[in-house]
């Protein structure tokens, strides 16, 4: 809905008449949508706006609660949860806060502005023998702990999850105050963003990311990891058809696949405890065949080639070594496990270039878009945040049965009904979720919306856990799985009301202040 | 007054206590805190008995002190912050719920103490992330919610580490489970399909567990708690590395954190380390400690089930090499400090009497979060102002502990003193408060403000303050948790 | 084609932002990232490849009308490709392509940009992109006593191209060709007056109309004159005549090559022996359409597979920038005794466009040099001392930028360089 002129003006004021469209055109940018919709265009926003600092955010956010407009900020805006809730919401599209603030090297933080991309910090960070969490869903996220929905990935065996890794962070809340965590407001130092006191990080984020429905998140310290490997990965090629020119030395890659998913468990089990592991990441085969093949073609080649020669479900791993004798130890009891695992190794991933090239994508994560889109597809069906390994891979095992029945009914592809799975911290926790690919039709999304509900009805009737919406957390879903797990949508809600007394946070991935009509 | 016989209704007559001698007990500590006494103590049996509790004193806007650990206490956080109080002590609620092996978790009731702890979690191979030397008395969950640090920064990827989950009866009188453990089902129909109560966050987009946490009770009684464990290593090979120059140590230390090569690692001065180490005071302590180097780094290397042998030896060696790079040299003793007595040590809560109280009978803790950076500065402003109040440099302990994996340094100074000399105990006391302002000037974060010096550090940012009340104002919406802590 | 029939490309946009930065596996550091000059500059997301084709399925859908910002949207795009090239690291399906129709649309429903119009009128009129008089075209070559291909003929055509043509600034690379070719013993010839523009710039700024025109016109004369080989040194030229002609089915069999493949072929054949020192510290800048948007056209005919992944019946193999012509000019380079080459960070199928292509050139001088200013810091940061380019246009918008931001830096075509070491 077109904003009044004055109000336009009032915003433009704040970022001058370069930095605020509400032009159909613009905004219709904004509003298209991928994944399994009936519509390609959702919601417009009232108004972009490209704030460039905190001062800008900060009376975006007054200027919203004066008027009773609503307001959602975006990084890179991939989420469709950095879509609008209703047709009075300002996007903040926080693309020019794009700088890195800090690296600190000794006391391994780094401080990001929401659209640094994951890529970006890495490779700043690889020239300085450190590296970083990176999402699932790619480098090309921001690097933003709080962009990030659930805030784990591939390497999180390693380098763990966003939720864990957040240090000091500078918070607009939605009445427009600056919130400073931890150590940053008490004396402008990132380090911790703990306390003085109990942990406002708990009010900002949990085991999924509020989605826009807190207040903006300006600036974030978040930790970082020792990196073995060259400060710059020796890419060679053009594009697509890259690979590097050698494994880096003490790097080492293998997928092995197991009889069934009793073994994987155990496998990946013995790999955490063994603390040798520096990915591990349980991309099924069709996944992997994503990660190779630079066209569709050869995608689809790849994992036809794979499909026969698996035993069952899989993971791929990588090991990194900080000396040699730290790379031969890890190895060798990497072998060991496989061995009394009964683990096989994918032997036509052990060539050195197509193993080279697996290590590098998989560690900068670039190829999650084709392993989704190239098919047509969306992530579905997850436990919110993570769990014991061996708790997901079972929940996996049952969601697995009913995309099962859809690749039968043909509207799903047939990747053998696979899902993906990976280990946190060193097996200490896990995650798992469900890709499925499809074609839009009517039906394919009927089929699609039924296959989640059941996933997540699944995930509550068997205990399994809170479902993790990959949407972002509709209110009326914390409606529902609220009164299972602690009436926490009630606690949630009290916190929503007390922090954003005008509903200014765009609530449509959050909670909504005021309970819906017709919601238990 | 609340009435007796209401609290003795929910706990039964024998656990609520009004008996002066008791009271008197609860009405101060260690610390330099203002004794109160409260009206009554009241033992609880079980969550129920919490549960009723708390909502007697919502109706009947009671303060509520939650006390978890036996005495001594030292931070003034379980003295009654106003009168009328009734101190909830959870010291008999001893149950240790589970320990999970596959999972490497375990859960327990706010009295279970690291000593009883250990032993149940070393029987399925596991073992805990402990704070450096524990009294006998102190209490897992305590330790826990107070974000004590922990002695093995490679596993404490988290500041809230190693605490998962916890049942807690908020101020409203509600009962709450925190992370995973928070729902669908119970806690026994989340076991039967392999969950566990080990993530901590959420559910859904809060983190529950990090607003109890550093709370001091102000927010609601834990009735359990679930905690990481971490395995039982085959075998372990310590070392000790003496040196005058706390820089390079702290540059080791930096590499064997990052590098995630040790397990146990920290670094004490000889004062502290004497304190730990000696067998008879004074004597055997003045010796060890005047033989001992100004710091001393500990560390200690571990193998576990797959080629153990072959694991510590590289990782001798790959500790060595770095120990060289820095010009330092760890080694199996320093001076007559054997680096495997003093792991056997820090791997059991403190022998009695308490550690901190052997050598002069009282000890006053300073500390707080920095980055080691800033430590050489903090460390020599603190022994300039010690000076300046005539407190000796040669009385007073250091300890700096690697935390979050190396992100950040607990640094604590451990000022013993005779607390039955008064214009010690006073000197002390000033030192205190005084200090504060530097340290925080100079990079110390004081992340959890006790007694005194609350009202300084939490104060220095008032728009963190307003945020902490609007969320008492949800969870204590009348004020019955510990009132008067923190800046509640 | 027409916008319609990319509906199915534009669909399978996921909203990633990768058409936004540099591939991904190619990034170095936090700068540079980005390798689309339309969204840095204007940040909105309708600037970057993936909003241009969000905002096609909007007008396709008929959501849109066209407004002033609509308009700037269109034409502030240099067509540089980059945004496909980083897409098609992903996804098979076509980003410039429904870029290039959504503009051509523009055009053809009259929603044009006056200062391309002015453009377009000039090549209607004088049968050039630049101002000039048709009679004068050939003036660069007065008393070099070439030959006319169209009286006298000869199997190699030099195309000059309007800017060099016209832009005296840019005669002595034309010299230095002519030069070259001679001294190589090639036998060649140019139109002069009779050469009229390739009309691969027209296509860019969507005027289809008068490019095919351009084309038709373009190809009778060479057929007419028996021309087998067409060598420019035009980036923009050689684009149209490799790859548009034959997109549009009118190229034939003639032998499209740059002047940066001639002189490496002529080179390693022996037929020019650089031997003089060129003692210089030099960086290359790709152009884009002689680098990414260089490689051969594809030909594809055939079905859509039913199916999950988008896959066709023959294989359709996209043009992704992979075969782009990037070693030849930097073969040139090497040859150069003396000649140190250093690479910036953004080279070859990702290097960051010069700002003087899809008509920004003309309708938005400003965009144009910001983007050129952009490349010029990054050449600096090389330590070089000369930036190496080898198409007109961007070394025009180089030279432009350079003066008004008071940079040191020279810029030379590597036909320039060559010639110094011949
Ligand atoms: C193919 C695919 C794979 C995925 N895999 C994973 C995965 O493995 N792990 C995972 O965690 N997620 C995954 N996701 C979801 C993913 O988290 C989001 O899509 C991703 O984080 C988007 O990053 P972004 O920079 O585009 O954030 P945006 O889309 O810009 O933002 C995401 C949300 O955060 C809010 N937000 C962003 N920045 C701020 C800020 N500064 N302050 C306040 N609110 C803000 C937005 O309002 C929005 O609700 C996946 C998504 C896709 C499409």
């Amino acid at each position: 809905m077109a904003l009044d002129k004055d109000i336009y003006r009032a915003f433009e004021d704040v970022v001058g008449p370069d930095n605020i469209s509400d032009d159909p055109a613009i905004l219709d940018s904004y509003s298209y949508r991928w994944g399994p919709q009936t519509e390609t265009f959702g919601q417009r926003f009232a108004a972009i706006t490209l704030p460039k600092d905190t001062a800008e955010v900060q009376a975006i956010v007054r200027l919203c609660n004066k008027y009773g407009i609503q307001f959602k900020a975006s990084s890179t805006g991939w989420g469709s949860m950095s879509n609008p809730g209703g047709p009075e919401v300002i996007k903040m599209d926080l693309r020019r806060m794009d700088r890195i603030i800090e690296i600190n090297e000794k006391n391994m933080y780094a401080v990001v502005e929401p659209y640094v991309i994951s890529v970006q910090l890495q490779a700043e960070l690889m020239k300085r023998g450190l590296n970083c969490n990176i999402i699932g869903a790619g480098g090309n996220c921001s690097a933003h702990p709080y962009a990030a929905h659930y805030g784990g990935g591939h390497m999180g065996e390693s380098t763990s999850l966003r939720e864990r890794n957040i240090l000091a962070v500078e918070w607009v809340t939605p009445e427009g105050e600056i919130v400073k965590l931890g150590s940053l407001g008490s004396l402008g130092e990132w380090f911790c963003g703990d306390g003085p006191g109990p942990s406002l990080r708990g009010i900002t984020v949990g085991h999924a990311a509020p989605c826009g429905g807190i207040g903006v998140f300006t600036k974030a310290a978040t930790k970082i990891y020792h990196w073995a490997g060259p400060p710059i990965f020796p890419i060679e090629g053009v594009s697509p058809q890259y690979a590097p020119s050698e494994i880096p030395p003490n790097f080492f890659y293998r997928y092995y696949s197991f009889p069934s998913a009793k073994e994987m468990v155990e496998a990946q089990r013995r790999i955490g405890e063994s603390e040798i592991a520096f990915e591990v990441m349980g991309f099924n085969i069709a996944m992997l065949a994503s990660n190779m093949g630079t066209s569709n073609d050869e995608d689809y080649a790849y994992f036809e080639q794979f499909r026969k020669l698996i035993q069952g479900p899989g993971f791929q791993v990588i090991l990194m070594g900080n000396s040699p004798q730290d790379f031969e130890y890890k190895k060798q009891v990497l072998e060991q496990i496989i061995r009394e695992t009964k683990g096989e190794s994918l032997k036509p991933v052990e060539d050195p270039k197509i193993a080279g090239a697996l290590i590098w994508r998989s560690i900068r994560i670039t190829a999650s878009i084709r392993e989704c889109f190239r098919a047509g597809g969306a992530f579905s069906a997850a436990l919110g945040g993570t769990h014991p390994y061996g708790e997901e891979v079972a929940y996996m095992e049952a969601v697995s049965k009913l995309k099962k029945d859809l690749i039968k009914k043909g509207i799903l592809r047939d990747d053998d009904g696979y899902y993906l799975t990976w280990p946190h911290e060193h097996g200490h926790l896990g995650h798992a979720e469900i890709l499925i690919q499809f074609r839009q039709t009517p039906e394919s999304i009927d089929a699609i919306m039924g296959f989640s509900e059941a996933a997540m009805k699944m995930a509550i009737d068997n205990r399994y856990g809170v479902p993790h919406s990959l949407s972002g957390m509709a209110p009326d879903m914390h409606d529902m799985f609220g009164p299972h797990a602690s009436n926490y949508n009630v606690w949630q809600r009290r916190l929503k009301q007390a922090f954003d007394p005008n509903e200014v946070s765009d609530s449509s991935g959050y909670i909504k202040g005021k309970q819906q009509q017709g919601v238990s | 007054m609340i009435d007796e016989k209401k609290l003795a209704k929910i706990v039964g007559a024998t656990n609520v206590s009004h008996n002066p001698a008791t009271l008197e007990e609860y009405a101060g500590d260690m610390s330099f805190v203002k004794p109160i006494k409260p009206d009554y103590v009241v033992k609880p049996r079980n969550a129920k008995d919490i549960d009723k509790l708390v909502n007697l004193a919502k109706e009947t806007l009671t303060p509520l002190v939650p006390v978890s650990s036996g005495a001594p206490h030292f931070r003034g956080d379980t003295i009654p912050g106003i009168g009328g109080a009734v101190i909830v002590d959870l010291s008999d609620m001893k149950r240790i719920i589970r320990v999970d092996r596959m999972n490497r978790v375990a859960m327990v009731e706010p009295g279970v103490t690291f000593e009883e702890l250990i032993p149940a979690v070393e029987k399925e191979g596991l073992r805990l992330n402990m704070p450096l030397l524990p009294r006998k008395s102190k209490s897992v969950i305590g330790s826990m919610l107070e974000r004590e640090p922990v002695v093995m920064p490679k596993y404490h990827w988290d500041i809230s580490d190693p605490l998962a989950c916890v049942e807690v009866i908020f101020g409203t009188g509600e009962m709450f489970r925190t992370g995973a453990a928070a729902g669908p089902g119970t806690i026994e129909e989340q076991w039967a399909v392999g969950a566990s109560q080990k993530e901590a966050a959420g559910p859904a987009q809060v983190s529950w567990h990090r607003l109890i946490q550093g709370a001091q009770g102000t927010m609601g009684i834990v009735t359990w708690a679930s905690l990481r464990c971490e395995l039982l290593p085959s075998i372990e090979e310590p070392f000790l590395v003496g040196s005058s120059q706390l820089d390079k140590l702290l540059e080791l230390v930096h590499w064997l954190t990052r590098l995630q090569l040790v397990n146990e690692c920290f670094i004490l001065n000889n004062i502290n380390l004497a304190a730990i180490m000696a067998k008879k005071f004074p004597d055997d302590y003045q010796d060890i400690k005047d033989s001992l180097p100004p710091w001393t780094l500990f560390f200690n290397i571990a193998g576990y089930e797959y080629l153990p042998e072959k694991r510590i030896s590289y990782q001798i060696k790959d500790t060595t090499d770095i120990a060289q790079r820095t010009g330092l040299e760890p080694v199996g003793a320093v001076s007559r400090v054997s680096a495997l007595e003093l792991l056997k040590a820090v791997q059991r809560p403190s022998k009695e009497p308490y550690w901190k109280l052997r050598y002069q009978g009282g000890c006053h803790d300073i500390f707080f979060i920095t980055i080691n950076d800033k430590l050489p500065g903090l460390i020599s402003a603190m022994y300039d102002m010690a000076d300046e109040a005539g407190y000796p440099a040669s009385d007073m302990g250091i300890y700096l502990q690697p935390i979050v994996q190396g992100v950040n340094c607990h640094c604590e100074f451990n000022l013993f003193y005779d607390p039955e000399n008064p214009s010690q105990s006073e000197r002390v006391r000033k030192l205190a408060t005084s200090t504060i302002n530097n340290l925080m000037a100079k990079g110390a974060f004081f992340s959890r403000p006790y007694g005194e010096s609350t009202d300084i550090i939490i104060n220095r940012d008032a728009a963190s303050v307003a945020a902490l009340k609007k969320v008492k104002s949800i969870l204590d919406p009348n004020h019955v948790m510990n009132p008067g802590k923190l800046c509640f | 084609m027409a916008l319609e029939d990319y509906r199915k490309d534009m669909e399978l946009c996921a909203k990633c932002s990768i058409c936004k930065f540099i591939p991904l596996e190619k990034m170095k550091g936090v700068q540079p990232a980005n390798v689309c000059p339309s969204i840095s500059k204007y940040n909105f997301n309708a600037y970057s490849g993936g909003g241009r084709v969000n905002i096609g399925m909007a007008m396709l859908d008929n959501r849109l009308e066209y407004t002033d910002k609509l308009l700037h949207i269109i034409y502030n795009c240099q067509m540089c490709g980059a945004c496909d090239v980083s897409c098609k690291y992903a996804m098979d399906m076509e980003v410039l392509e429904p870029i290039y129709e959504f503009r051509i649309k523009a055009v053809e429903e009259g929603h044009t940009n006056p200062a391309l119009d002015k453009v377009i009128n000039s090549l209607r009129k004088q049968g050039t992109m630049v101002p000039g008089a048709k009679a004068k075209r050939g003036e660069w070559a007065k008393g070099l006593g070439l030959k006319d291909f169209t009286r006298q003929k000869t199997k190699v055509v030099y195309h000059v191209g309007c800017l060099t043509s016209y832009d005296k600034d840019m005669w002595k690379t034309a010299r230095a060709t002519v030069n070259l070719l001679n001294k190589a013993g090639v036998d060649f010839g140019i139109g002069g007056e009779n050469e009229s523009c390739c009309g691969g710039r027209a296509y860019q700024m969507g005027y289809e109309t008068d490019f095919i025109r351009q084309a038709q016109n373009n190809m009778a004369l060479f057929k007419q004159c028996g021309v087998e080989t067409i060598v420019t040194a035009c980036a923009d030229c050689y684009h149209a005549f490799k790859v548009l002609y034959d997109k549009f089915g009118l190229k034939g069999n003639l032998e499209v090559l740059h002047i940066t493949e001639y002189l490496d072929r002529l080179i390693k054949e022996g037929r020019l022996k650089p031997r003089k020192k060129v003692a210089m510290k030099v960086t290359y800048h790709d152009p884009c359409h002689l680098g990414r948007l260089g490689e051969p056209y594809i030909h594809w005919e055939g079905k859509e597979i039913p199916g999950f992944q988008r896959r066709f019946d023959p294989p359709k193999e996209l043009m992704r920038g992979t075969y782009g012509i990037y070693e030849p000019p930097r073969d040139v380079l090497r040859s150069i005794p003396g000649l140190k080459l250093v690479e910036m960070d953004r080279i070859k199928e990702y290097a960051w466009c010069c700002g003087a292509g899809g008509g920004v050139n003309e309708s938005n001088p400003e965009f144009s040099l910001w983007t050129a200013d952009e490349r010029i810091a990054e050449a600096e940061s090389t330590g070089a001392e000369a930036l190496v380019t080898a198409c007109p246009w961007c070394e025009k918008n180089f030279n432009q930028a350079i003066k008004e931001c008071g940079s040191s830096l020279k810029v030379y075509d590597v036909v320039e360089l060559l010639e110094k070491a011949i």
